[in-house]
């Protein structure tokens, strides 16, 4: 089993509901997400969102990323040290923190369809995002040649979206939101359509990602529940309850606790395949 | 190439225009002699037109007067729908898209106190024709934008005026070349009613005029002819720098 230990929290959605023409969509949503900390590594969170089609996926998904408020309930994100009006010394790093209401920005975002200005090169697409991460500041051109090389897309900076596949442009969505320099990514359906050969990259990638930093949380919404089981270390099932209007988290599963989180072929485990099944029985 | 959707070259569809473009004229040309005067004798008329100075001259000062126009009514149009996005402003532009259902007719004379003299009549009777047009379309290429363009935005992090000026600034710059392509011919219709109310400034428009008023037909129609193949020129020339200003509407 591997060593672990749980941090401060990073993400905090308490009692979210959302409502459409007075139908609860999402009702009393609650989850957190906590900093996972393994002795020797770096290692960032990988968390999966799971649900049906229609379940309100999406919405839970707008509603993180700050693009949608909430009609009850709050977002709160663990804000960077130099924004926070009130300070507490996190326990890992010793730098003051505090919980804040998400707000468009907070979080990268990376749609289902890896949208792109149509009128900027990858090169300028990349240069505006870069240009929001005061990290950065000075270093935007090498920051961008670095990550368009580790991602292989050195090739393609002087082109414009359409002339990208769909491989490419979704590497080029997580090169801008890995420049903008937020902790929180957020997926919306990244398997969706991949063929078998891309989707070992795409994962591939997304573990790479979650390794480059203590902090950088992952959100994974998707409805390809093996592929986003297989890389993550908590997976929240979206559901709707007996006698519930609309859907909630209908149960968490903690794969660390399970011996099943940053396991090279754990899809090969019998806990897997079990896992899958009873993740199933709850949709 | 009689089914539906059918698919052809370039080249089959440049040899289908000029085809039908004989055909069209040889039936013309075949009619019996009338009023209507025969395609050879406008080819001669046009030919006199278009090796004399008097055409040229007045072609001139029209294509100044419109070119001025067009800058004049793309500014203004583009600074009420750059600001519709504003709620305190949509009101502002909603009115001047409505004000496409006013005629000229009796605002003439408005113009005229307005103005000081018939150079900016013309001027300014362009810029009200022209503005009510180019804000319609303009303000449904706005309309027509993709939310996800300003969720990528607000997700980078940038402010609402950052936002309105990366979506709708510089991602729409495109569409002002063809907004102005496709209302160029309002700007060129128009023009042969405003320089018929000022005439001693010469132009294509007041030509015409003087050779309706003889009813030289000839000479009518190889005028409308010079008139249409300069609109069918601007239209490539607005085609072609659009593609050269943004080289990803080729695409």
């Amino acid at each position: 089993m591997t060593i672990y230990s749980r941090g401060e929290t990073l993400l905090q959605v308490k009692d979210l509901s959302l409502y459409y023409d007075n139908k609860c969509i999402l009702c009393d949503i609650n989850f957190s997400i906590d900093d996972i900390i393994r002795p020797g590594i770096q290692q960032g969170q990988v968390v999966s969102v799971i649900g049906r089609s229609g379940i309100g996926k999406t919405q839970l998904f707008r509603t993180l990323s700050g693009l949608q408020q909430p009609d009850k309930g709050q977002i709160l994100v663990r804000a960077s040290q130099d924004t926070t009006p009130f300070k507490a010394p996190s326990l890992r790093t010793g730098l003051p923190w505090t919980l804040r209401p998400v707000h468009a920005g907070d979080m990268g975002v990376i749609f289902q369809n890896y949208y792109q200005f149509g009128w900027r090169t990858i090169e300028q697409s990349l240069r505006l995002a870069a240009h929001r991460n005061k990290t950065l500041k000075g270093m935007e051109n090498d920051a961008i040649k670095e990550y368009a090389a580790q991602f292989g897309l050195s090739d393609v900076l002087k082109r414009y979206p359409r002339q990208l596949s769909g491989g490419q442009q979704q590497r080029v969505s997580i090169i801008q939101q890995l420049l903008k320099g937020s902790d929180f990514l957020l997926l919306d359906e990244p398997f969706s359509g991949l063929d078998v050969c891309v989707l070992d990259k795409v994962v591939s990638l997304l573990l790479k990602v979650s390794l480059s930093h203590e902090f950088k949380t992952l959100i994974i919404v998707s409805h390809d529940i093996p592929t986003a089981v297989a890389i993550s270390d908590t997976v929240f099932i979206l559901g709707k309850k007996d006698g519930q209007e609309g859907s909630t988290i209908v149960r968490t599963i903690d794969l660390m606790e399970r011996g099943l989180a940053w396991e090279k072929n754990v899809a090969e485990r019998k806990e897997f395949a079990e896992t899958i099944r009873e993740i199933k029985l709850c949709l | 190439m009689f089914r539906p959707f059918e698919k052809i070259s370039r080249t089959t569809f440049l040899t289908l225009v000029a085809l039908e473009a004989i055909v069209f004229l040889s039936l013309w040309q075949s009619l019996p002699a009338g009023l209507i005067p025969s395609p050879l004798k406008i080819g001669e008329g046009l030919g006199g037109l278009i090796t004399s100075s008097l055409l040229w001259d007045n072609v001139l000062v029209s294509l100044v007067l419109t070119l001025k126009a067009l800058f004049f009514s793309v500014l203004i149009t583009l600074l009420f729908s750059y600001l519709s996005v504003v709620p305190f402003f949509r009101p502002i532009a909603q009115f001047i898209i409505k004000c496409r259902y006013l005629t000229l007719t009796g605002l003439i004379f408005i113009f005229t106190l307005l103005t000081r003299d018939g150079s900016q009549l013309k001027l300014s009777l362009l810029v009200f024709g022209i503005v009510p047009f180019f804000t319609t379309s303009f303000m449904s290429v706005i309309l027509q934008t993709n939310a996800q363009e300003f969720e990528l935005c607000q997700t980078l992090g940038y402010t609402r005026w950052q936002c309105l000026y990366e979506v709708i600034i510089v991602g729409k710059a495109d569409q002002v070349f063809e907004i102005v392509r496709q209302n160029f011919a309002i700007a060129w219709m128009m023009i042969t009613m405003v320089e018929g109310l000022s005439m001693s400034e010469g132009g294509i428009g007041t030509l015409l005029i003087k050779y309706n008023k003889y009813n030289d037909l000839v000479h009518v129609i190889a005028l409308q002819t010079v008139i249409f193949g300069l609109g069918l020129f601007f239209d490539y020339l607005l085609g072609i720098l659009r593609h050269w200003f943004f080289p990803y509407t080729k695409l």
